[in-house]
C-alpha cells in the first residue's frame, strides 16, 4: 500500500518539477505588459496571495483547534459555535468552494476587461506598476480571500481536534496523575502523538485550497484565452501540487496510525 | 477497631464531602478517614461513587469538567482545596494508579523518570543518579530482573502484569506518602493479581494505600480495614474481618454476602 502511495507520489512529482523550473518568475511577476496582453499572471499573483493567506488560515486553524480542544472546556458556548460553524463548513466539498470564488470573481473579471480597454497602449507607461488586478474593487478581493479562508479553516481546526482527541485519554490521565502541568503534557505526549494526523489534516487542507484554485484557473482559461487545447502551466502546477499534497497526507495518516492503548 | 490502642495517623481525613457531576450528587456527606501506612479497601456496587472518592484525593475528577465539591478533603494535614495548593505537588504526594494500565508509550526507563523529570529543573538529574534510581524503583516492584536488560524497551509493549507493576513504579521516584488504586487488578489474571498483591502488601508501611476493588476476596486478603459505600454514602468502615463477618448495616450484609452487586 505505502509503496503504491510512493509510486504515485513520485509520478506525480516529476512533472510538478518539471513545471516548477520551467515557471519563470515573469509568470507570476505582474507586468503592466503583460497585464495588459494576458490576464493570467494577474489572476495567478492574486491567487498566490490567497494560497499564502490559505496557508496561514491553516496555521491559524490548527492554534484555535489546540485552544478549543485543551482548554475550553466542551460546555463552553463559543467552543460549541465554532464547532457547530466547522461542522458545517467543513461539510461542503471544496468544489463548490471553488465554483463559489469562480461566481465572487466573474464580476471581477469583468471589471477587469473594463480596466484594461481603458487602457491604451499610449497611456501604459503612467499606469503605475503596483497596480494590483483588483484595483477595480477591494471588497471582492477580500470576498475570495475569504472564500478560501472559510475552505481551509474549518478543515485545519475539524482534522487538528480529531487529532488531539485521538490521543489516548489514558495517556493524558497518567501524566497528570503524576502532577504534570497542562502544558508539560502537550508539549511532552499530545503534541508528538498528534502531530503526524495534525500535519495530514492541514495537507488535505492546503490540497482543498489548491484544488480549488486550480478549478479557478481552469474554468478562467476555458473562458479567457484563444490558444485552445493547450493546459496552463499553472493549472498543472495547482493540481499537481493539490494530489501530491492529499497524497502526502493519506501517505501520513497511514503510516502514523491512531496510538492504542 | 477496640484493638487499637496507639493513636493512629490519618493520612486523609474527609468531612461532609458532597460532590455533584452537574446535578447528579455523586458523593453524599462523606466523612472518613484514612489511617496512615496500611491497606485500605473502599467496596460497594457500581457507581456508589468509590471511584469518584478515591479521584477527589488528588483533584483529577476536577478535570472532567462541571464538578462541584462541598466539604474539607485532608491531605496528609493540609486541606487540599486550599488556594494555595499546588496540584503538581499534591498529585507528587498522592501517587495514582488507574484500572487499566496506563504506562506512557516511552521506554521503561523514560517511564520511571517520568515524575521526576517534570517536578526538577531540566538537567538537574546526572545520568548516574537517573540509572540508580530506575534501579531502584523497579527492584522494589519485582520487576528488576525481568526487565533490567529491556529498559529501552516501549513500555507498552509489556505484559499487562508488568506494566501495572512499571505503573505502581513509576511512583516511587517522586516519594509518594498516599498511593490510590483504581481497581488495579481487575485487567489482570489471576497470576498478575497475585503479584500486584504481593506487591502492595511489601509496600504498605511504607505508603499509605487506598485501593477501590469490585473483588471482595482481594479485599479481605490485602486489607487491615475497609470502606463499603452505597450510592454515594459512606455506609460502613470498619476492620475488614469484621466487616465482613459482622457487618452492621443490612445493606452491607446483602453486598459481602453476594446477595447482590
Amino acid at each position: 500500500m505505502q509503496s503504491i502511495a510512493l509510486l504515485t507520489l513520485g509520478a506525480v512529482f516529476i512533472p510538478v518539477w518539471n513545471v516548477l523550473t520551467k515557471t519563470h518568475l515573469s509568470d507570476v511577476q505582474t507586468s503592466s505588459i503583460a497585464r495588459v496582453s494576458d490576464p493570467l499572471p494577474n489572476l495567478l499573483s492574486d491567487l498566490y496571495l490567497f494560497l499564502s493567506i490559505s496557508f496561514l488560515a491553516i496555521l491559524l486553524g490548527v492554534t484555535c483547534a489546540f485552544y478549543l480542544e485543551e482548554w475550553l472546556p466542551q460546555t463552553n458556548w463559543i467552543r460549541r459555535l465554532v464547532e457547530s460553524q466547522v461542522a458545517l463548513f467543513s461539510g461542503i466539498p471544496s468544489l463548490l468552494y471553488g465554483l463559489l470564488v469562480v461566481t465572487i470573481c466573474l464580476p471581477y473579471t469583468g471589471a477587469f476587461k473594463a480596466i484594461e480597454a481603458s487602457l491604451s497602449v499610449e497611456n501604459l507607461d503612467v499606469t503605475p506598476l503596483s497596480a494590483t488586478a483588483f484595483q477595480g474593487d477591494t471588497t471582492l478581493f477580500y470576498a475570495a480571500g475569504l472564500t478560501f479562508v472559510l475552505l481551509v479553516m474549518p478543515r485545519a481546526i475539524k482534522a487538528t481536534q480529531e487529532a488531539l482527541r485521538s490521543v489516548p485519554m489514558p495517556i493524558r490521565e497518567s501524566a497528570y496523575a503524576l502532577g504534570a502541568s497542562q502544558w508539560q503534557v502537550l508539549m511532552k505526549h499530545v503534541v508528538p502523538l498528534a502531530i503526524p494526523r495534525v500535519l495530514a489534516g492541514g495537507c488535505r487542507a492546503m490540497s482543498c485550497a489548491l484544488a480549488a484554485a486550480a478549478l479557478f484557473i481552469g474554468i478562467y482559461i476555458w473562458g479567457h484565452t484563444t490558444q485552445s487545447g493547450q493546459m496552463s502551466s499553472s493549472f498543472a502546477l495547482f493540481l499537481g501540487g493539490a494530489l501530491l499534497l492529499s497524497i502526502l497526507s493519506s501517505f501520513l495518516a497511514e503510516r502514523y496510525p491512531s496510538v492504542s492503548m | 477497631m477496640d484493638l487499637q490502642t496507639t493513636p493512629l495517623n490519618y493520612s486523609i481525613e474527609t468531612e461532609n464531602l458532597s460532590l455533584w457531576y452537574g446535578d447528579f450528587q455523586a458523593l453524599i456527606d462523606v466523612s472518613v478517614k484514612i489511617p496512615d501506612g496500611q491497606i485500605t479497601s473502599l467496596i460497594g456496587p457500581s457507581g456508589c461513587g468509590k471511584s469518584t472518592l478515591l479521584r477527589s484525593f488528588n483533584r483529577v475528577n476536577e478535570r472532567y469538567g462541571n464538578v462541584t465539591t462541598k466539604g474539607k478533603i485532608e491531605v496528609l494535614g493540609k486541606n487540599i482545596y486550599d488556594p494555595d495548593v499546588s496540584l503538581p505537588e499534591l498529585r507528587k504526594a498522592v501517587g495514582m494508579v488507574f484500572q487499566r494500565p496506563n504506562p506512557l508509550p516511552i521506554s521503561v526507563y523514560e517511564n520511571i523518570l517520568f515524575g521526576l523529570r517534570i517536578h526538577s529543573a531540566v538537567g538537574s538529574l546526572t545520568r548516574t543518579e537517573a540509572d540508580q534510581i530506575v534501579e531502584e524503583a523497579l527492584t522494589s516492584v519485582f520487576l528488576w530482573d525481568d526487565l533490567k536488560d529491556r529498559l529501552k524497551v516501549r513500555a507498552t509493549t509489556l505484559q499487562l502484569e508488568q506494566q501495572q507493576k512499571l505503573c505502581i513504579a513509576r511512583l516511587l521516584p517522586l516519594k509518594p506518602k498516599v498511593i490510590l488504586m483504581d481497581e488495579p487488578c481487575s485487567a489482570l489474571d489471576a497470576e498478575g493479581t497475585l503479584a500486584v498483591e504481593e506487591l502492595m502488601e511489601a509496600l504498605a508501611g511504607t505508603y499509605t494505600f487506598l485501593i477501590v476493588t469490585h473483588n471482595m476476596a482481594q479485599a479481605r486478603r490485602v486489607s487491615k480495614e475497609c470502606i463499603f459505600m452505597f450510592l454515594g454514602e459512606l455506609l460502613e468502615h470498619r476492620e475488614t474481618q469484621a466487616l465482613f463477618q459482622t457487618p452492621e448495616h443490612p445493606k452491607t450484609a446483602d453486598y459481602v454476602q453476594m446477595r447482590y452487586g
